[in-house]
């Protein structure tokens, strides 16, 4: 039996009710989004400072850094809508014992615990930073062809499923320390480091940034888009992809044996 | 059903000192001790059992009972639930045991009842026919109709635990372990939950290994008790059984027509109270009959009542003499 109906049902319940509760406050759903696109559009204007004395940075145009500003708004949407809320809640499972339960139940508890919650107000950023994206483009003058469209949707599901590995790490983290607090923060600088495009930070620090690894959330992404990306990064990055996602499960399971709960 | 073998599980736990400076201390090298919060524990359960576990706080309840739920790896020693070894949490094991714990919320805190009813559906997958009818059985077993689309986390305690018990019953679970499932509740809440538990036990047979400081709970469900304290089994049988060792006396209550004077009771028991016209007197087990047929002959007695001390009372006898 192929177990994905079954998840994503569950997922559906719980993300349905996290809608209509939220929906309710309207007036927060649209501040927010206006807060969201405020922010977007400060952050274009910033970066545009730069290119008042120059046409290029670091090999990137104007057109071209919006383009990354725009990707790195989506992720950072998707991670606060997402990820975000379902880490903050994971101290207060290991503390309450609310995992005890997730972990007696004939279920992936991992995709339970990293996914089950859901922040209605953020769900519009994505859409709102790839709008600025394909403004990015439509300015740079550059023609999209089907293939780097595909290259890049390749790419940009790598930058999400590494976010997800990052968040379920800190998880396991938070299962072993049951002081998790500040872990969220670990992964808003993670997603934070990929506002702008890697080349533009100097050696070693754009070295680290493409180890660690930045690079793969927006600037391939946004490279693929623009048809600029090296084709050995359409194999490196599934791979670097696949290898977080399992590392980070193997984290998971092994936080598990550890596990004690919140009380003996 | 339910079989455990020279379980043990031991915690490594950072200790420090109280102070500042011990605490500069510890933050360069740390101690650590080893606590045995279970030892060598063995018992088996068998199919449909309803067994009490008792002990005080600390005593390794718990943690035998997230042993046996998979959610502690044991240290040493085997565990073996419904022919599977727990902590492998394997789904076909998962999906026929059920744990419920007292003040811990297991529903989806922000679904009303009904929605959170329908992700265990999901979770479990139980198929839309022995849904509804498990459902409409705890419906009106429970009286949940009025609670079914409130959010769950506007439930009072005694509301929410009455769902609680639904969630995890829906799936029909073999093996049902409850952790202090009435800790909270008041007096109708407990009633209501030790009713409908015996209840359940006799229409389904499922095995019962039940935990509480209510002895009111233990009494009413449970037959066999296990009694655990620091890490170790100090007593496995029945309920009757440890009344009888552990309690050498029994408590003969005597209600009188006219006062009598207080030496009349030597020789007869130990007084253990007087209350007006009513006086206790602890008498030796054996002798019990013999003393309230020679109370009835020589006082002017208008009633006599021979019971056991609470369960409360023997049980820390038990302690006592560990």
């Amino acid at each position: 039996m192929n177990p994905w109906p079954r998840q994503a049902r569950i997922l559906g319940i719980c993300w349905r009710a996290a809608v209509t509760g939220e929906m309710e406050y309207r007036f927060n759903f649209l501040a927010n989004f206006a807060l969201s696109a405020f922010w977007m559009l400060w952050a274009a204007a910033g970066a545009s400072v730069y290119f008042r004395f120059t046409g290029t940075v670091a090999g990137w145009t104007q057109p071209e850094v919006l383009v990354v500003i725009g990707l790195f708004f989506a992720l950072n949407g998707l991670r606060q809508a997402l990820l975000q809320p379902n880490l903050e809640r994971m101290t207060e499972y290991v503390r309450r014992g609310t995992l005890d339960f997730l972990l007696t139940k004939p279920f992936d508890a991992q995709l339970l615990v990293s996914l089950r919650h859901l922040k209605v107000n953020n769900l519009l950023d994505p859409i709102l930073g790839l709008a600025l994206t394909v403004v990015g483009v439509a300015l740079s003058g550059r023609g999209v062809s089907a293939a780097a469209l595909a290259s890049f949707l390749l790419l940009l599901a790598c930058a999400v499923l590494l976010m997800y590995a990052l968040s379920v790490v800190l998880m396991a983290l938070a299962v072993v320390l049951v002081a998790g607090e500040e872990l969220g923060r670990v992964s808003f600088a993670f997603v934070e480091l990929s506002r702008f495009p890697v080349e533009m930070y100097r050696n070693p620090a754009q070295a680290v940034l493409t180890v660690v690894p930045v690079a793969f959330l927006t600037t391939y992404p946004a490279a693929a888009l623009l048809g600029r990306l090296d084709p050995y990064l359409l194999l490196l990055a599934p791979a670097v992809a696949a290898g977080a996602v399992v590392l980070a499960t193997l984290l998971w399971r092994r936080s598990l044996r550890s596990y004690a709960g919140a009380s003996a | 059903m339910i079989e455990v073998r020279e379980l043990a599980k031991h915690y490594r736990v950072h200790r420090r000192e109280p102070g500042l400076r011990a605490a500069l201390r510890s933050f360069v090298r740390r101690e650590h001790v080893t606590v045995r919060a279970v030892d060598r524990v063995s018992f088996t359960i068998a199919e449909g059992e309803v067994v009490g576990f008792l002990g005080p706080n600390g005593a390794g309840k718990t943690t035998t009972l997230k042993c046996l739920t998979g959610l502690l790896h044991p240290t040493t020693g085997a565990v073996r639930v419904l022919g599977h070894t727990p902590h492998r949490r394997e789904p076909e094991f998962l999906r026929r045991i059920s744990l419920v714990m007292g003040q811990r919320n297991s529903l989806f805190w922000d679904l009303p009842a009904a929605d959170a009813f329908e992700v265990n559906r999901a979770i479990y997958g139980i198929a839309p026919g022995p849904y509804k009818s498990a459902l409409e059985e705890l419906v009106d077993l429970l009286d949940l109709e009025p609670l079914l689309h409130k959010q769950v986390r506007v439930l009072s305690l005694g509301e929410r635990m009455r769902c609680e018990l639904a969630g995890a019953l829906l799936h029909r679970p073999e093996v049902l372990f409850l952790d202090e499932p009435t800790l909270g509740l008041d007096v109708n809440g407990q009633a209501a939950v030790r009713s409908f538990l015996r209840d359940y036990n006799t229409r389904h047979g499922a095995t019962v290994l039940l935990t509480s400081h209510y002895m009111g709970d233990v009494t009413v469900l449970a037959r066999r008790v296990l009694v655990i304290d620091h890490g170790t089994l100090r007593f496995d049988g029945d309920l009757a059984a440890l009344v009888e060792t552990h309690s050498p006396h029994r408590l003969v209550r005597v209600t009188l027509r006219e006062a009598v004077p207080e030496q009349t009771w030597a020789g007869l028991g130990e007084v253990s109270s007087i209350d007006g016209a009513v006086v206790t007197l602890a008498v030796p087990r054996a002798e019990t009959a013999a003393i309230a047929a020679r109370l009835l002959t020589t006082l002017p007695v208008e009633d006599v009542a021979i019971e056991d001390p609470p369960v409360e009372e023997i049980i820390r006898g038990v302690f006592a003499h560990a």
